[in-house]
Protein backbone atom coordinates (compact mmCIF):
# COMPACT_ATOMS: atom_id res chain seq x y z
CA UNK A 1 0.00 0.00 0.00
CA UNK A 2 1.41 3.33 -1.09
CA UNK A 3 1.58 6.48 1.06
CA UNK A 4 -1.33 8.06 -0.79
CA UNK A 5 -3.55 5.04 -0.15
CA UNK A 6 -2.53 4.86 3.50
CA UNK A 7 -3.35 8.56 3.94
CA UNK A 8 -6.83 8.15 2.45
CA UNK A 9 -7.46 4.98 4.44
CA UNK A 10 -6.74 6.85 7.67
CA UNK A 11 -9.01 9.74 6.64
CA UNK A 12 -11.78 7.30 5.82
CA UNK A 13 -11.30 5.45 9.12
CA UNK A 14 -11.45 8.73 11.05
CA UNK A 15 -14.67 9.75 9.30
CA UNK A 16 -16.29 6.44 10.23
CA UNK A 17 -15.07 6.77 13.81
CA UNK A 18 -16.62 10.25 14.08
CA UNK A 19 -19.87 8.87 12.68
CA UNK A 20 -19.96 6.55 15.71
CA UNK A 21 -18.83 9.02 18.36
CA UNK A 22 -20.62 12.32 17.61
CA UNK A 23 -24.25 11.04 17.50
CA UNK A 24 -23.80 9.21 20.81
CA UNK A 25 -22.17 12.19 22.56
CA UNK A 26 -22.66 15.74 21.27
CA UNK A 27 -25.89 15.05 19.38
CA UNK A 28 -27.54 12.60 21.77
CA UNK A 29 -30.00 15.28 23.00
CA UNK A 30 -30.44 17.16 19.72
CA UNK A 31 -33.86 15.89 18.62
CA UNK A 32 -33.90 17.95 15.42
CA UNK A 33 -33.41 17.23 11.75
CA UNK A 34 -30.07 19.00 11.95
CA UNK A 35 -28.89 16.56 14.64
CA UNK A 36 -27.77 13.01 13.96
CA UNK A 37 -29.92 12.86 10.81
CA UNK A 38 -27.97 15.64 9.11
CA UNK A 39 -24.63 14.35 10.39
CA UNK A 40 -25.12 10.91 8.85
CA UNK A 41 -26.43 12.39 5.60
CA UNK A 42 -23.30 14.54 5.44
CA UNK A 43 -21.16 11.47 6.12
CA UNK A 44 -22.66 9.78 3.05
CA UNK A 45 -22.07 12.88 0.96
CA UNK A 46 -18.44 13.23 2.06
CA UNK A 47 -17.85 9.53 1.36
CA UNK A 48 -19.01 10.03 -2.23
CA UNK A 49 -16.63 12.99 -2.67
CA UNK A 50 -13.84 10.99 -1.07
CA UNK A 51 -14.29 8.15 -3.56
CA UNK A 52 -14.48 10.50 -6.54
CA UNK A 53 -11.12 11.99 -5.61
CA UNK A 54 -9.51 8.70 -4.61
CA UNK A 55 -10.37 6.89 -7.86
CA UNK A 56 -9.78 9.78 -10.27
CA UNK A 57 -6.83 8.06 -11.99
CA UNK A 58 -8.64 4.83 -12.86
CA UNK A 59 -8.77 4.97 -16.62
CA UNK A 60 -9.55 2.47 -19.36
CA UNK B 1 -55.22 -3.07 -2.30
CA UNK B 2 -57.07 -5.18 -4.85
CA UNK B 3 -55.46 -8.55 -5.45
CA UNK B 4 -56.06 -8.58 -9.17
CA UNK B 5 -54.09 -5.32 -9.57
CA UNK B 6 -51.17 -6.89 -7.75
CA UNK B 7 -51.30 -9.95 -9.97
CA UNK B 8 -51.31 -7.69 -13.02
CA UNK B 9 -48.33 -5.73 -11.74
CA UNK B 10 -46.46 -8.92 -11.07
CA UNK B 11 -47.29 -10.34 -14.50
CA UNK B 12 -46.08 -7.21 -16.33
CA UNK B 13 -42.88 -7.18 -14.32
CA UNK B 14 -42.28 -10.86 -15.08
CA UNK B 15 -42.80 -10.45 -18.83
CA UNK B 16 -40.57 -7.35 -18.98
CA UNK B 17 -37.80 -9.02 -17.01
CA UNK B 18 -37.93 -12.19 -19.06
CA UNK B 19 -37.68 -10.08 -22.21
CA UNK B 20 -34.62 -8.23 -20.88
CA UNK B 21 -33.07 -11.51 -19.73
CA UNK B 22 -33.65 -13.00 -23.17
CA UNK B 23 -32.02 -9.99 -24.89
CA UNK B 24 -28.99 -10.24 -22.62
CA UNK B 25 -27.95 -13.61 -24.03
CA UNK B 26 -24.79 -13.64 -26.12
CA UNK B 27 -24.44 -17.14 -27.48
CA UNK B 28 -24.15 -20.23 -25.35
CA UNK B 29 -21.70 -19.77 -22.51
CA UNK B 30 -19.57 -22.88 -22.07
CA UNK B 31 -16.96 -21.54 -19.64
CA UNK B 32 -17.15 -20.73 -15.96
CA UNK B 33 -15.91 -17.16 -16.45
CA UNK B 34 -18.35 -16.68 -19.34
CA UNK B 35 -21.37 -17.87 -17.38
CA UNK B 36 -20.51 -16.52 -13.94
CA UNK B 37 -18.44 -13.40 -14.77
CA UNK B 38 -19.74 -12.28 -18.18
CA UNK B 39 -16.22 -12.95 -19.55
CA UNK B 40 -14.92 -10.04 -17.40
CA UNK B 41 -16.31 -7.60 -19.94
CA UNK B 42 -19.08 -5.84 -18.06
CA UNK B 43 -19.38 -2.06 -18.48
CA UNK B 44 -19.54 0.38 -15.59
CA UNK B 45 -23.18 1.43 -15.89
CA UNK B 46 -24.74 -2.03 -15.88
CA UNK B 47 -22.25 -3.16 -13.24
CA UNK B 48 -23.24 -0.24 -11.02
CA UNK B 49 -26.96 -0.84 -11.28
CA UNK B 50 -26.56 -4.56 -10.80
CA UNK B 51 -24.19 -4.11 -7.86
CA UNK B 52 -26.82 -1.83 -6.31
CA UNK B 53 -29.69 -4.23 -6.96
CA UNK B 54 -27.69 -7.12 -5.50
CA UNK B 55 -26.64 -5.22 -2.40
CA UNK B 56 -29.92 -3.45 -1.75
CA UNK B 57 -32.56 -6.00 -1.29
CA UNK B 58 -35.95 -6.31 0.31
CA UNK B 59 -34.01 -5.56 3.46
CA UNK B 60 -33.85 -1.84 2.66
CA UNK B 61 -37.49 -1.16 1.88
CA UNK B 62 -38.92 -3.52 4.43
CA UNK B 63 -36.20 -4.09 7.03
CA UNK B 64 -34.45 -0.70 7.14
CA UNK B 65 -37.75 1.19 7.08
CA UNK B 66 -38.87 -1.16 9.85
CA UNK B 67 -35.75 -0.44 11.87
CA UNK B 68 -36.31 3.31 11.43
CA UNK B 69 -39.91 2.86 12.51
CA UNK B 70 -38.86 0.87 15.55
CA UNK B 71 -35.74 2.69 16.70
CA UNK B 72 -35.48 5.98 14.81
CA UNK B 73 -32.54 7.70 13.16
CA UNK B 74 -30.00 5.10 14.32
CA UNK B 75 -31.15 3.10 11.29
CA UNK B 76 -29.76 5.85 9.07
CA UNK B 77 -26.45 5.75 10.93
CA UNK B 78 -26.33 1.98 10.60
CA UNK B 79 -26.82 2.13 6.85
CA UNK B 80 -24.54 5.13 6.29
CA UNK B 81 -21.73 3.42 8.15
CA UNK B 82 -22.18 0.41 5.88
CA UNK B 83 -22.16 2.88 2.98
CA UNK B 84 -18.88 4.39 4.18
CA UNK B 85 -17.51 0.85 4.38
CA UNK B 86 -18.06 0.46 0.63
CA UNK B 87 -15.01 2.72 0.30
CA UNK B 88 -13.11 -0.52 0.92
CA UNK B 89 -13.88 -1.24 -2.74
CA UNK B 90 -11.66 1.71 -3.63
CA UNK B 91 -8.78 -0.03 -1.85
CA UNK B 92 -9.47 -3.69 -2.53
CA UNK B 93 -11.40 -3.47 -5.80
CA UNK B 94 -8.37 -2.85 -8.02
CA UNK B 95 -6.49 -5.65 -6.27
CA UNK B 96 -9.30 -8.19 -6.76
CA UNK B 97 -9.64 -7.06 -10.36
CA UNK B 98 -5.93 -7.35 -11.15
CA UNK B 99 -5.62 -10.75 -9.51
CA UNK B 100 -8.74 -12.06 -11.26
CA UNK B 101 -7.50 -10.92 -14.62
CA UNK B 102 -4.04 -12.42 -14.28
CA UNK B 103 -4.87 -15.72 -12.62
CA UNK B 104 -8.34 -16.29 -14.08
CA UNK B 105 -10.16 -16.53 -10.75
CA UNK B 106 -13.91 -17.07 -10.96
CA UNK B 107 -14.66 -16.84 -7.23
CA UNK B 108 -13.14 -14.92 -4.31
CA UNK B 109 -12.54 -18.18 -2.45
CA UNK B 110 -10.64 -19.58 -5.44
CA UNK B 111 -8.40 -16.52 -5.17
CA UNK B 112 -7.78 -17.14 -1.48
CA UNK B 113 -7.09 -20.84 -2.10
CA UNK B 114 -4.53 -20.01 -4.76
CA UNK B 115 -2.89 -17.16 -2.87
CA UNK B 116 -2.49 -19.24 0.28
CA UNK B 117 -1.45 -22.14 -1.95
CA UNK B 118 -3.90 -24.58 -0.38
CA UNK B 119 -7.08 -26.02 -1.88
CA UNK B 120 -8.65 -26.64 1.52
CA UNK B 121 -8.68 -22.87 2.09
CA UNK B 122 -11.00 -22.46 -0.91
CA UNK B 123 -13.19 -25.36 0.24
CA UNK B 124 -13.57 -24.09 3.80
CA UNK B 125 -14.37 -20.50 2.78
CA UNK B 126 -16.88 -21.67 0.18
CA UNK B 127 -18.69 -23.94 2.60
CA UNK B 128 -18.79 -21.20 5.20
CA UNK B 129 -20.24 -18.79 2.60
CA UNK B 130 -23.00 -21.30 1.82
CA UNK B 131 -23.83 -21.77 5.50
CA UNK B 132 -24.34 -18.06 6.00
CA UNK B 133 -25.71 -16.95 2.66
CA UNK B 134 -28.57 -19.42 2.47
CA UNK B 135 -30.26 -17.85 5.54
CA UNK B 136 -29.57 -14.45 3.99
CA UNK B 137 -31.43 -15.48 0.84
CA UNK B 138 -34.19 -16.80 3.05
CA UNK B 139 -34.46 -13.36 4.62
CA UNK B 140 -35.02 -11.89 1.16
CA UNK B 141 -37.68 -14.44 0.32
CA UNK B 142 -39.41 -13.82 3.62
CA UNK B 143 -39.34 -10.09 2.77
CA UNK B 144 -41.41 -10.81 -0.32
CA UNK B 145 -43.79 -12.96 1.68
CA UNK B 146 -44.40 -10.28 4.31
CA UNK B 147 -44.89 -7.65 1.68
CA UNK B 148 -47.50 -9.36 -0.46
CA UNK B 149 -49.34 -10.67 2.57
CA UNK B 150 -49.30 -7.23 4.24
CA UNK B 151 -50.41 -5.34 1.17
CA UNK B 152 -53.26 -7.67 0.32
CA UNK B 153 -54.38 -8.12 3.95
CA UNK B 154 -53.69 -11.82 3.58
CA UNK B 155 -55.39 -12.10 0.16
CA UNK B 156 -52.14 -13.42 -1.30
CA UNK B 157 -50.42 -15.63 1.23
CA UNK B 158 -46.87 -15.40 2.55
CA UNK B 159 -46.07 -18.76 0.97
CA UNK B 160 -47.36 -17.77 -2.49
CA UNK B 161 -45.12 -14.68 -2.46
CA UNK B 162 -42.13 -16.72 -1.36
CA UNK B 163 -42.64 -19.41 -4.01
CA UNK B 164 -43.05 -16.86 -6.84
CA UNK B 165 -39.88 -15.03 -5.83
CA UNK B 166 -37.95 -18.27 -5.65
CA UNK B 167 -39.05 -19.44 -9.10
CA UNK B 168 -38.20 -16.11 -10.75
CA UNK B 169 -34.78 -16.03 -9.08
CA UNK B 170 -34.02 -19.46 -10.49
CA UNK B 171 -35.25 -18.53 -13.98
CA UNK B 172 -33.26 -15.26 -14.13
CA UNK B 173 -30.06 -16.99 -13.14
CA UNK B 174 -30.60 -19.78 -15.64
CA UNK B 175 -31.36 -17.84 -18.83
CA UNK B 176 -27.86 -16.45 -19.38
CA UNK B 177 -26.04 -16.72 -16.05
CA UNK B 178 -24.60 -13.46 -14.80
CA UNK B 179 -25.55 -11.60 -17.98
CA UNK B 180 -29.27 -12.13 -17.51
CA UNK B 181 -28.92 -11.44 -13.80
CA UNK B 182 -27.08 -8.17 -14.39
CA UNK B 183 -29.49 -6.91 -17.01
CA UNK B 184 -32.62 -7.81 -15.05
CA UNK B 185 -30.92 -6.32 -11.98
CA UNK B 186 -30.43 -3.08 -13.88
CA UNK B 187 -34.06 -2.92 -14.87
CA UNK B 188 -35.05 -3.62 -11.28
CA UNK B 189 -32.66 -1.02 -9.86
CA UNK B 190 -34.02 1.72 -12.09
CA UNK B 191 -37.60 0.79 -11.31
CA UNK B 192 -36.82 0.68 -7.63
CA UNK B 193 -35.09 4.06 -7.35
CA UNK B 194 -37.61 5.98 -9.44
CA UNK B 195 -40.72 4.49 -7.84
CA UNK B 196 -39.52 4.65 -4.25
CA UNK B 197 -38.27 8.22 -4.56
CA UNK B 198 -41.61 9.28 -6.01
CA UNK B 199 -43.43 7.72 -3.06
CA UNK B 200 -41.31 9.55 -0.52
CA UNK B 201 -41.81 12.87 -2.27
CA UNK B 202 -45.57 12.31 -2.40
CA UNK B 203 -45.83 11.23 1.22
CA UNK B 204 -43.71 14.08 2.55
CA UNK B 205 -45.74 16.54 0.51
CA UNK B 206 -48.94 14.91 1.77
CA UNK B 207 -47.71 15.39 5.33
CA UNK B 208 -47.19 19.13 4.73
CA UNK B 209 -43.65 19.30 3.28
CA UNK B 210 -40.18 18.77 4.69
CA UNK B 211 -40.50 21.35 7.49
CA UNK B 212 -43.77 20.03 8.82
CA UNK B 213 -42.63 16.42 8.34
CA UNK B 214 -39.68 16.89 10.68
CA UNK B 215 -41.66 19.30 12.86
CA UNK B 216 -44.15 16.53 13.53
CA UNK B 217 -41.37 14.07 14.33
CA UNK B 218 -39.69 16.58 16.65
CA UNK B 219 -42.99 17.22 18.44
CA UNK B 220 -44.53 13.75 18.66
CA UNK B 221 -41.60 11.33 18.25
CA UNK B 222 -38.58 13.35 19.37
CA UNK B 223 -36.79 10.21 20.56
CA UNK B 224 -36.76 8.99 16.94
CA UNK B 225 -34.32 11.73 15.96
CA UNK B 226 -31.57 10.82 18.41
CA UNK B 227 -29.56 7.78 19.42
CA UNK B 228 -29.96 5.77 21.58
CA UNK B 229 -33.44 7.37 21.32
CA UNK B 230 -36.08 5.03 22.68
CA UNK B 231 -33.31 2.62 23.65
CA UNK B 232 -33.39 0.35 20.61
CA UNK B 233 -30.12 1.73 19.24
CA UNK B 234 -28.00 1.30 22.35
CA UNK B 235 -24.34 1.77 21.54
CA UNK B 236 -23.70 -1.98 21.84
CA UNK B 237 -26.54 -2.82 19.44
CA UNK B 238 -25.32 -0.14 17.06
CA UNK B 239 -21.77 -1.51 17.12
CA UNK B 240 -22.97 -5.11 16.80
CA UNK B 241 -25.06 -4.33 13.76
CA UNK B 242 -22.74 -1.93 11.97
CA UNK B 243 -19.35 -3.59 12.26
CA UNK B 244 -20.18 -6.71 10.19
CA UNK B 245 -21.77 -4.42 7.59
CA UNK B 246 -18.73 -2.16 7.28
CA UNK B 247 -16.98 -5.15 5.73
CA UNK B 248 -19.97 -6.32 3.66
CA UNK B 249 -18.43 -5.30 0.31
CA UNK B 250 -15.49 -7.64 0.93
CA UNK B 251 -16.96 -10.39 3.05
CA UNK B 252 -20.02 -11.16 0.92
CA UNK B 253 -18.94 -13.15 -2.14
CA UNK B 254 -22.01 -12.18 -4.20
CA UNK B 255 -20.68 -8.62 -4.23
CA UNK B 256 -16.92 -9.20 -3.99
CA UNK B 257 -17.16 -11.54 -6.99
CA UNK B 258 -18.40 -8.48 -8.91
CA UNK B 259 -14.94 -6.99 -8.55
CA UNK B 260 -13.69 -9.53 -11.10
CA UNK B 261 -16.24 -8.53 -13.75
CA UNK B 262 -15.64 -4.94 -14.99
CA UNK B 263 -13.85 -4.64 -18.31
CA UNK B 264 -11.35 -1.96 -17.24
CA UNK B 265 -10.29 0.22 -14.27
CA UNK B 266 -12.63 2.85 -15.69
CA UNK B 267 -15.57 0.40 -15.58
CA UNK B 268 -14.60 -0.57 -12.04
CA UNK B 269 -14.71 3.10 -11.09
CA UNK B 270 -18.06 3.47 -12.86
CA UNK B 271 -19.40 0.55 -10.84
CA UNK B 272 -18.22 2.01 -7.53
CA UNK B 273 -19.36 5.59 -8.16
CA UNK B 274 -22.67 4.56 -9.70
CA UNK B 275 -23.37 2.38 -6.71
CA UNK B 276 -22.50 5.14 -4.24
CA UNK B 277 -24.87 7.64 -5.84
CA UNK B 278 -27.62 5.03 -6.03
CA UNK B 279 -27.01 3.85 -2.47
CA UNK B 280 -27.03 7.36 -1.03
CA UNK B 281 -30.43 8.16 -2.53
CA UNK B 282 -31.87 4.77 -1.73
CA UNK B 283 -30.73 4.87 1.90
CA UNK B 284 -32.30 8.28 2.44
CA UNK B 285 -35.50 7.15 0.77
CA UNK B 286 -35.79 4.00 2.90
CA UNK B 287 -35.20 5.89 6.15
CA UNK B 288 -37.62 8.71 5.27
CA UNK B 289 -40.08 5.99 4.41
CA UNK B 290 -39.75 4.54 7.93
CA UNK B 291 -40.18 8.02 9.46
CA UNK B 292 -43.27 8.59 7.31
CA UNK B 293 -44.83 5.37 8.56
CA UNK B 294 -44.05 6.43 12.13
CA UNK B 295 -45.86 9.74 11.59
CA UNK B 296 -48.90 8.19 9.94
CA UNK B 297 -49.26 4.86 11.80
CA UNK B 298 -47.53 5.23 15.16
CA UNK B 299 -48.95 2.10 16.80
CA UNK B 300 -48.04 -0.87 14.57
CA UNK B 301 -47.19 -4.08 16.43
CA UNK B 302 -44.77 -5.42 13.82
CA UNK B 303 -42.32 -2.87 12.37
CA UNK B 304 -41.90 -5.03 9.27
CA UNK B 305 -45.36 -4.03 8.12
CA UNK B 306 -44.52 -0.30 8.25
CA UNK B 307 -43.77 -0.32 4.52
CA UNK B 308 -46.83 -2.27 3.37
CA UNK B 309 -49.02 -0.01 5.52
CA UNK B 310 -47.49 3.08 3.97
CA UNK B 311 -47.99 1.77 0.45
CA UNK B 312 -51.61 1.00 1.17
CA UNK B 313 -52.20 4.50 2.65
CA UNK B 314 -54.13 7.37 1.09
CA UNK B 315 -50.91 9.24 0.27
CA UNK B 316 -49.83 6.73 -2.37
CA UNK B 317 -51.90 6.33 -5.56
CA UNK B 318 -52.80 2.62 -5.97
CA UNK B 319 -50.91 2.23 -9.26
CA UNK B 320 -47.75 3.66 -7.72
CA UNK B 321 -48.27 1.42 -4.70
CA UNK B 322 -48.34 -1.60 -7.00
CA UNK B 323 -45.24 -0.44 -8.89
CA UNK B 324 -43.32 -0.02 -5.65
CA UNK B 325 -44.49 -3.35 -4.34
CA UNK B 326 -43.33 -5.03 -7.51
CA UNK B 327 -40.06 -3.07 -7.27
CA UNK B 328 -39.48 -4.39 -3.76
CA UNK B 329 -40.21 -7.95 -4.83
CA UNK B 330 -37.80 -7.37 -7.71
CA UNK B 331 -35.21 -6.12 -5.23
CA UNK B 332 -35.44 -9.33 -3.27
CA UNK B 333 -35.23 -11.44 -6.41
CA UNK B 334 -32.23 -9.51 -7.73
CA UNK B 335 -30.38 -10.25 -4.52
CA UNK B 336 -31.35 -13.90 -4.45
CA UNK B 337 -30.46 -14.67 -8.07
CA UNK B 338 -27.00 -13.15 -7.60
CA UNK B 339 -26.48 -15.20 -4.47
CA UNK B 340 -27.63 -18.34 -6.30
CA UNK B 341 -25.11 -17.72 -9.07
CA UNK B 342 -22.30 -16.99 -6.63
CA UNK B 343 -23.01 -20.03 -4.49
CA UNK B 344 -23.37 -22.18 -7.62
CA UNK B 345 -19.94 -21.04 -8.79
CA UNK B 346 -18.40 -21.45 -5.33
CA UNK B 347 -19.67 -24.97 -5.00
CA UNK B 348 -18.75 -26.05 -8.53
CA UNK B 349 -15.34 -24.40 -8.65
CA UNK B 350 -14.08 -24.56 -5.10
CA UNK B 351 -15.82 -27.48 -3.43
CA UNK B 352 -16.51 -29.95 -6.24
CA UNK B 353 -13.58 -28.82 -8.41
CA UNK B 354 -11.11 -29.20 -5.56
CA UNK B 355 -12.38 -32.34 -3.90
CA UNK B 356 -12.74 -34.31 -7.13
CA UNK B 357 -9.83 -34.95 -9.47
CA UNK B 358 -9.65 -33.70 -13.08
CA UNK B 359 -12.93 -31.81 -13.30
CA UNK B 360 -13.07 -29.76 -16.50
CA UNK B 361 -14.83 -26.40 -16.99
CA UNK B 362 -17.84 -27.93 -18.70
CA UNK B 363 -18.44 -30.33 -15.83
CA UNK B 364 -18.00 -27.55 -13.27
CA UNK B 365 -20.56 -25.44 -15.10
CA UNK B 366 -23.04 -28.32 -15.18
CA UNK B 367 -22.59 -28.86 -11.43
CA UNK B 368 -23.06 -25.14 -10.79
CA UNK B 369 -26.35 -25.19 -12.65
CA UNK B 370 -27.60 -28.21 -10.70
CA UNK B 371 -26.70 -26.72 -7.35
CA UNK B 372 -28.49 -23.39 -7.89
CA UNK B 373 -32.09 -24.66 -7.62
CA UNK B 374 -31.11 -26.87 -4.69
CA UNK B 375 -29.86 -23.82 -2.81
CA UNK B 376 -33.03 -21.92 -3.72
CA UNK B 377 -35.17 -24.66 -2.20
CA UNK B 378 -33.11 -24.66 0.99
CA UNK B 379 -33.64 -20.88 1.24
CA UNK B 380 -37.35 -21.46 0.74
CA UNK B 381 -37.45 -23.84 3.70
CA UNK B 382 -35.75 -21.25 5.91
CA UNK B 383 -38.13 -18.55 4.71
CA UNK B 384 -41.14 -20.67 5.58
CA UNK B 385 -39.89 -20.85 9.15
CA UNK B 386 -40.84 -17.12 9.37
CA UNK B 387 -38.18 -15.99 11.80
CA UNK B 388 -38.42 -12.61 13.54
CA UNK B 389 -37.43 -9.14 12.47
CA UNK B 390 -35.92 -9.23 9.01
CA UNK B 391 -33.13 -6.74 9.62
CA UNK B 392 -31.74 -8.54 12.63
CA UNK B 393 -31.51 -11.89 10.88
CA UNK B 394 -29.93 -10.30 7.86
CA UNK B 395 -27.22 -8.87 10.07
CA UNK B 396 -26.65 -12.28 11.67
CA UNK B 397 -25.85 -13.71 8.23
CA UNK B 398 -23.34 -11.01 7.47
CA UNK B 399 -21.78 -11.55 10.92
CA UNK B 400 -20.90 -15.07 9.86
CA UNK B 401 -19.22 -13.95 6.66
CA UNK B 402 -17.15 -11.32 8.46
CA UNK B 403 -14.84 -14.01 9.85
CA UNK B 404 -13.11 -14.27 6.44
CA UNK B 405 -12.02 -10.61 6.60
CA UNK B 406 -8.60 -11.22 8.25
CA UNK B 407 -7.82 -13.80 5.53
CA UNK B 408 -8.91 -11.41 2.76
CA UNK B 409 -6.82 -8.53 4.13
CA UNK B 410 -3.88 -10.91 4.64
CA UNK B 411 -4.19 -12.13 1.06
CA UNK B 412 -3.09 -8.73 -0.25
CA UNK B 413 -1.10 -7.24 2.60
CA UNK B 414 0.55 -9.89 4.79
CA UNK B 415 3.09 -12.29 3.38
CA UNK B 416 3.24 -14.31 6.58
CA UNK B 417 -0.42 -15.43 6.43
CA UNK B 418 -0.70 -19.22 6.23
CA UNK B 419 -3.37 -21.74 5.16
CA UNK B 420 -3.60 -23.04 8.74
CA UNK B 421 -4.19 -19.46 9.89
CA UNK B 422 -7.00 -18.98 7.39
CA UNK B 423 -8.69 -22.32 7.99
CA UNK B 424 -8.61 -22.07 11.78
CA UNK B 425 -9.81 -18.46 11.75
CA UNK B 426 -12.75 -19.16 9.45
CA UNK B 427 -13.84 -22.42 11.12
CA UNK B 428 -13.50 -21.32 14.75
CA UNK B 429 -14.75 -17.78 14.05
CA UNK B 430 -17.72 -19.11 12.07
CA UNK B 431 -18.56 -21.70 14.73
CA UNK B 432 -18.44 -19.01 17.41
CA UNK B 433 -20.89 -16.85 15.45
CA UNK B 434 -23.26 -19.79 15.07
CA UNK B 435 -23.07 -20.68 18.77
CA UNK B 436 -23.68 -17.07 19.85
CA UNK B 437 -26.59 -16.72 17.43
CA UNK B 438 -28.25 -19.94 18.53
CA UNK B 439 -27.82 -19.32 22.26
CA UNK B 440 -28.61 -15.58 21.86
CA UNK B 441 -25.68 -14.94 24.19
CA UNK B 442 -24.02 -11.53 23.85
CA UNK B 443 -20.83 -11.26 25.93
CA UNK B 444 -20.46 -7.64 27.15
CA UNK B 445 -23.63 -6.87 25.19
CA UNK B 446 -21.79 -7.17 21.87
CA UNK B 447 -23.14 -9.27 19.01
CA UNK B 448 -21.74 -12.35 17.31
CA UNK B 449 -20.15 -10.48 14.39
CA UNK B 450 -17.80 -8.50 16.59
CA UNK B 451 -16.68 -11.56 18.56
CA UNK B 452 -16.34 -13.58 15.37
CA UNK B 453 -14.14 -10.90 13.84
CA UNK B 454 -11.96 -10.51 16.96
CA UNK B 455 -11.44 -14.26 17.40
CA UNK B 456 -10.79 -14.90 13.71
CA UNK B 457 -8.31 -12.00 13.61
CA UNK B 458 -6.41 -13.31 16.64
CA UNK B 459 -6.37 -16.87 15.29
CA UNK B 460 -5.31 -15.83 11.79
CA UNK B 461 -2.33 -13.90 13.15
CA UNK B 462 -1.17 -16.29 15.87
CA UNK B 463 -1.59 -19.53 13.91
CA UNK B 464 0.08 -17.94 10.90
CA UNK B 465 3.06 -16.90 13.00
CA UNK B 466 3.69 -20.47 14.14
CA UNK B 467 3.12 -22.19 10.78
CA UNK B 468 4.94 -21.98 7.47
CA UNK B 469 3.67 -19.42 4.94
CA UNK B 470 3.62 -20.06 1.17
CA UNK B 471 6.41 -17.50 0.74
CA UNK B 472 7.06 -18.01 -2.95
CA UNK B 473 3.41 -17.67 -3.96
CA UNK B 474 2.88 -14.74 -1.60
CA UNK B 475 5.82 -12.83 -3.06
CA UNK B 476 4.85 -13.53 -6.62
CA UNK B 477 1.17 -12.59 -6.04
CA UNK B 478 1.79 -9.49 -3.96
CA UNK B 479 4.68 -8.36 -6.16
CA UNK B 480 2.47 -8.53 -9.23
CA UNK B 481 -0.33 -6.56 -7.57
CA UNK B 482 2.09 -3.91 -6.33
CA UNK B 483 3.61 -3.39 -9.78
CA UNK B 484 0.28 -3.27 -11.57
CA UNK B 485 -1.31 -0.94 -9.03
CA UNK B 486 1.38 1.58 -9.92
CA UNK B 487 0.91 1.30 -13.67
CA UNK B 488 -2.87 0.82 -13.97
CA UNK B 489 -4.40 2.62 -11.01
CA UNK B 490 -2.18 5.67 -10.50
CA UNK B 491 -1.22 8.49 -12.79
Amino acid sequence: MGKREAFWLIICGLLILLAYIIPYTILTDVAKWYGSFLLWVLLGFVIILFNIIFTKDWRS
Amino acid sequence: MANHLIWWGFAIYTVLSLFVAYLSRSGKEMTMSGYFLGNRKMNGFVSALSYSATTYSAFMMVGLSGLTYKGGVGALGFEMIYFAGVSLVAFFGPRFWLAGKKYGYVTPSEMLGDRYDNKLVAVVISVSSCIFLIPYSAVQLAGVGYLVEGMTNGGISFTTGVILAMILAIVFSFIAGIRSVMWTDSLQALLMIIASTTVVILVIQGLGGFGEFFGNLEKNHSESLTVPGNGFWSITTFLSMTIPWVFFSLSNPQVSQRLFMPSSPKSLRGMLMGFLVFGFIYTLVSVLWGFSALSIFPGLDNPDIATPSLLASKFVPPVLGIIVMVAIIAAAISTIDSILLTLGSLFARDVYGNLKQNVDEKRQLAIGKIIMPIIAILAFVFAEMQLNLIGVLSVASSAGLTVAIPAIIGCFFWKKGTPAGVISSVIVGGALVLILEFTKYKPLGLGSGIWGLIISGILFITISLITKPPTQKAEEFMGYIKREMKTQFTK
